[in-house]
């Protein structure tokens, strides 16, 4: 690494080449991933019942088009509205599927007359006099399938729903969907919802909103930087390697051609916390140097650096790499990228950290210690002659106290953290006046739900669900189901069932129910095959009758209503159980809960093993199995206390959230190395405890709280952020960093403390007995 | 709307040799198809296997009589065999040759009940399988403009490549190309196009002559658009029998296949 340093050019252009390379690859090969089948693991159980039925019942997410009059939809003006953007959607947007299209211009009426039965769309050209417009409703008013489903409760408002194709790409779709309508608008307002509208939406707004705050959140770190740092230099140097491990990290990426996953946004927020850790400490070391010897030769600064430094950074950089290729273990695909991009990222930094200070010297020589400042004596560590710290009197007396503190914190955190939920809602990430909410507001209000889960039932044998039995149990059910006002709308085969059991009994009231009779539900079945559409039929039971799909409008897509609706469901698995019918699930509402479950145990699992590895690499790199334990504690409490918040302030755990407590392993092994590093090395110099308690908070605690105010006073920025998932991102950094050198600075200083008093600490004995 | 015949459809007809020297257009392929002879009435088991795009297959055994009069009234009556829980399902249609709908009735045992059931779509589905009401009626050429497109050799028969195209449009298909037999007047195969792309095809997989009268006895309707498809097989074809007059009405669809 000296010899190195002796030769800055060419080492910089290297590492400019290097950098170029990597910035071409990424130029060439990077590509973003917003598919969020993309992320799910495919090959789990759930995701297999979920496709499988999605492909066998034509389950896809929907795109919804509703139109609502100011008086009353049954006007010339509305209906030929239904009819052209019905007919011509599919042709204007491929995504649309032509098929299966629910609108007043497609649903299947079945209606029974005085002299038989009927199964057609509700208009075909629109009505001509009011007289017909007057039979319209009438008929749309008597059918529960489509009252208060296709239209309004108030006849104000009709909807219709195209299936989308699964490729679609929602963010394009979304745009120019929202565009193209507008032209409908007038009198009637047009609204477009639907789930991959909200995930379109969703997925250009949470990057552009990054990309305005992004700038905003660095210059603010740079300006606090020179104010901590004082030198232009080192701040600039700071960022470089900020830069240049980003660069580094994503130019592997694209060199093995792996897509960037929306996660891997918060790569460089780990590597900004990490990397500016870094360079803060080869700053502060620098500047030690100088005060101590402001004579000193640029080699002597570089030597002195370097034999400082070197140690702790590589031990802080490969702790940390190790420590987040355990999320290497998680079952998501961009989690486990996430884990060794960053580690790629943070040893990137540690290299250029390690070399370009050096070199930064050798170019431009011993950088200027600037003003004085009152507090500079302290930084000096001349035995006997400072002032304790206020902090270091705290540490050295009140060590039972802090102890305590700690402890609380970190039950209460323990506490929130059980109330931590899983939300995979993509609407939660609006704001309530937020176009995309009020629409979606509007929907759910008027019709049956935007959002919908489809619960799978299958039979042990074919014809199951022709018996009377297994159908009432679902009927039964399906209308527990629909008590629940966040349910909007329930529809299965029994609906078709008890429909054609009522208008063939001549609408008796009764007759609305499922019959007790096998072959007369199989009669109807035939009936409805002769008389309507056969595919209608198909999407809510299989060829063989032996496997049925039911659909739940729900009114909203909270990962919470789906938890309920799974639990009310398990109470009839007996029921069902009983006729050998099992149940499934399928959606892209359920896979997307599912998902966040196994995200979260995925996540909770690999910071586990992280904790884990950092504490035997601690244990390892210091010889004492206290100080791993003690090292790990402040990260463990930050882990804690971060899930803690997110549980008490209802932040709920996502892809990005739930990668934010990286944030406190990474940083966390960062300060304790340095911290314990710098305790061990003073007391094996020979200074007392609380000297080397004062020593160690004004070199290496000066560092450390430098680090988190730039940081955390860079990210709080995006608290300001219109995007409220940004938001949250932007105040759990900037906890994660307060926590850790806060922890880092208490905890971890009053255990060392108290173990070197106990003498638990491989410190030489002439040394170990100075109190 | 056309008169339907839904059995008449399926048997494809009878020779009549051609007195044409004369180039023959189209046009008098398709009307020479439609003339055939289809016998007075007809008596038949048909047999439908359709197939959805999983590869799983429904069976429908039905047994059915079919009978046109002079005025080109055309009356059907069905019966379900099997399946077992639609056993005795009985379906009457009549069909004129003017624009009036079809009328259709349906006899459900389990309910007991003869009801009357809506006029369909002539492109809708027939009994949710591959073919369309229209499939299995003759489609009156005039429905159609058509054009000769050459002859080729299909199992060492000559038959007509004829082409139509509807007159009136519809979202089923915009051009048919039928392969008919010359001189023998029944088409063996016939390709559904809609814009530019053949959405369905049917093949005509064997044939037999009874009472000098031809009958399609297996052919496949496949979708090639959804991937499924329906195969039909007749046996125990008969024609000319000695009927009840009293047969193609709501009684005897409540008496069941007992004739």
């Amino acid at each position: 690494m000296k010899r190195i340093t002796q030769r800055p050019l060419p080492v910089l252009l290297a590492i400019l080449l290097i950098s170029i390379l990597f910035v071409l690859q990424i130029a060439d090969n990077a590509q973003l991933e917003t598919d969020l089948d993309e992320y799910m693991p495919s090959e789990h159980p759930a995701f297999v019942a979920s496709d499988a039925a999605s492909e066998e019942f034509g389950i896809t997410d929907s795109i919804m088009i509703a139109i609502e009059h100011p008086e009353s939809i049954y006007n010339v003006g509305t209906f030929d509205k239904i009819r052209e953007l019905s007919e011509q959607l599919p042709e204007v947007f491929e995504e649309l599927l032509d098929e299966d299209i629910t609108s007043l211009y497609h649903a299947d009426n079945i209606t029974g007359s005085e002299w038989g039965l009927e199964v057609g769309p509700f208009f075909e050209e629109t009505p001509e006099s009011q007289e017909e417009f007057d039979l319209l409703r009438e008929q749309v008013a008597s059918n529960e399938m489509v009252y208060g489903s296709v239209v309004s409760l108030d006849e104000t408002s009709t909807i219709i729903v195209f299936p989308l194709d699964e490729e679609a790409d929602t963010k394009t779709l979304e745009k120019e969907l929202t565009e193209y309508i507008s032209r409908y608008e007038g009198p009637e307002n047009i609204y477009v919802a639907g789930r991959p509208i909200v995930e379109g939406a969703l997925a250009s707004l949470g990057p552009a909103d990054m990309a305005r705050m992004f700038p905003i959140v660095m210059i603010t770190m740079i300006i606090l930087l020179y104010i901590l740092l004082r030198s232009i230099r080192h701040t600039i140097l700071n960022m470089v390697i900020v830069l240049l491990g980003t660069i580094a990290a994503f130019g592997t990426m694209a060199m093995f051609k792996i897509p960037v996953y929306s996660v891997d946004t918060m790569i460089p927020v780990m590597l900004i916390a990490i990397g500016v850790a870094y360079g803060i400490h080869m700053h502060n070391t620098i500047m030690y140097l100088v005060r101590k010897n402001s004579l000193i030769t640029k080699d002597q600064l570089i030597n002195e650096t370097l034999s400082q430094m070197t140690r702790p950074v590589v031990m802080a950089a490969i702790t940390t790499a190790i420590g987040f290729s355990a999320l290497m273990t998680s079952q998501v695909l961009p989690v486990r990228y996430f884990g060794l991009f960053s580690s790629i990222g943070v040893l990137s930094e540690m290299l250029f950290a390690l070399l370009l200070f050096p070199l930064s010297i050798r170019l431009l020589g011993v950088p200027k210690t600037g003003r004085k400042r009152e507090d500079e004596d302290l930084e000096l560590p001349v035995q006997g002659k400072i002032k304790d710290h206020r902090w270091t009197v705290y540490i050295m007396n009140k060590g039972k106290l802090i102890t305590l503190i700690a402890v609380i914190v970190a039950v209460l955190g323990g506490v929130g953290a059980t109330k931590i939920w899983i939300d995979t809602s993509f609407l939660a990430n609006f704001e309530e006046d937020h176009p995309i909410s009020v629409t979606d507001r509007f929907v759910n209000e008027t019709f049956a739900g935007t959002s919908s889960i489809n619960i799978i039932l299958s039979g042990e044998q074919p014809d199951t669900f022709k018996t009377p039995e297994a159908l009432s149990l679902m009927a039964e059910m399906q209308d527990a189901f629909v008590e629940d006002p966040m349910i909007g709308g329930a529809f299965s085969l029994t609906d078709f069932i008890k429909r054609m059991n009522f208008v063939l009994n001549e609408e008796q009231d009764e007759y609305f129910s499922i019959p007790d009779n096998q072959e007369l539900i199989a009669q109807y079945l035939l009936l409805y095959d002769m008389s309507g559409d056969p595919e209608t039929i198909a999407k809510v039971v299989d060829y063989d009758y032996q496997k049925t799909n039911m659909t739940l409008q729900l009114k909203s897509d909270s990962s919470s209503l789906i938890e309920k609706i799974i639990a009310q469901v398990a109470t009839y698995e007996e029921d069902f159980g009983d006729l050998g019918i099992t149940i499934t699930y399928a959606g892209s509402g359920y896979t997307s809960f599912i998902f966040a479950d196994l995200l979260m145990e995925g996540q909770v699992l690999s910071l586990g093993i992280s904790f884990l590895i950092v504490a035997v690499l601690l244990t390892l790199v210091f010889k004492s199995m206290f100080i791993g334990i003690a090292g790990t504690t402040p990260i463990a409490i930050t882990a804690t206390v971060n899930f803690g918040v997110m549980g008490l302030l209802g932040i709920p755990l996502s892809s990005a959230t739930a990668l934010i407590s990286s944030i406190a392993i990474g940083i966390g092994v960062d300060y304790a190395i340095h911290l314990i590093e710098h305790y061990m090395n003073r007391r094996n110099e020979g200074f007392s405890i609380s000297e080397t308690v004062n020593e160690t908070i004004s070199h290496t605690g000066k560092a450390i709280i430098f680090n988190a105010i730039a940081v955390m006073g860079g990210f709080i920025v995006l608290t300001f952020s219109v995007f409220p998932p940004n938001r949250q991102v932007g105040s759990l950094i900037a906890l994660n960093m307060v926590l850790s050198a806060l922890g880092t600075l208490s905890v971890l200083l009053v255990t060392l403390v108290h173990l070197d008093k106990k003498h638990r600490l491989p410190i030489k004995t002439a040394a170990a007995n100075k109190e | 709307m056309k008169a339907k015949r839904i059995i008449g459809g399926l048997i494809l007809l009878i020779a009549t040799t051609s007195l044409y020297a004369v180039p023959i257009t189209g046009e008098q392929i398709m009307q020479n198809v439609y003339d055939r002879d289809t016998g007075n009435n007809m008596q038949a088991n048909l047999r439908m296997e359709i197939m959805n795009s999983r590869g799983q297959v429904r069976e429908r055994d039905i047994i059915q009589v079919s009978q046109e009069d002079q005025d080109g009234i055309e009356k059907k009556l069905m019966f379900f065999l099997s399946p077992a829980d639609v056993k005795d399902t009985g379906f009457l249609s009549i069909s004129y040759p003017d624009d009036r709908d079809d009328d259709q009735w349906i006899y459900l045992p389990a309910l007991r009940r003869v009801k009357r059931i809506a006029a369909k779509n002539q492109n809708d589905s027939f009994m949710g399988s591959d073919f369309t009401y229209d499939d299995m009626g003759t489609r009156n050429p005039n429905k159609d403009v058509h054009t000769l497109l050459g002859t080729t050799m299909i199992d060492g028969q000559e038959c007509y490549i004829v082409e139509s195209i509807p007159k009136v449009s519809n979202k089923e298909f915009d051009r048919t190309v039928t392969y008919i037999v010359k001189d023998q007047w029944y088409g063996l195969n016939k390709e559904y196009h809609y814009k530019g792309e053949m959405v369905r095809e049917l093949t005509i997989n064997s044939l037999e002559s009874i009472n000098g009268i031809y009958v399609i006895n297996d052919m496949v309707m496949e979708n090639h658009d959804k991937g499924t498809q329906t195969r039909i097989t007749m046996s125990d074809v008969s024609f000319d029998n000695d009927l009840d007059s009293g047969i193609f009405t709501d009684r005897q669809l409540k008496m069941g296949p007992r004739f």
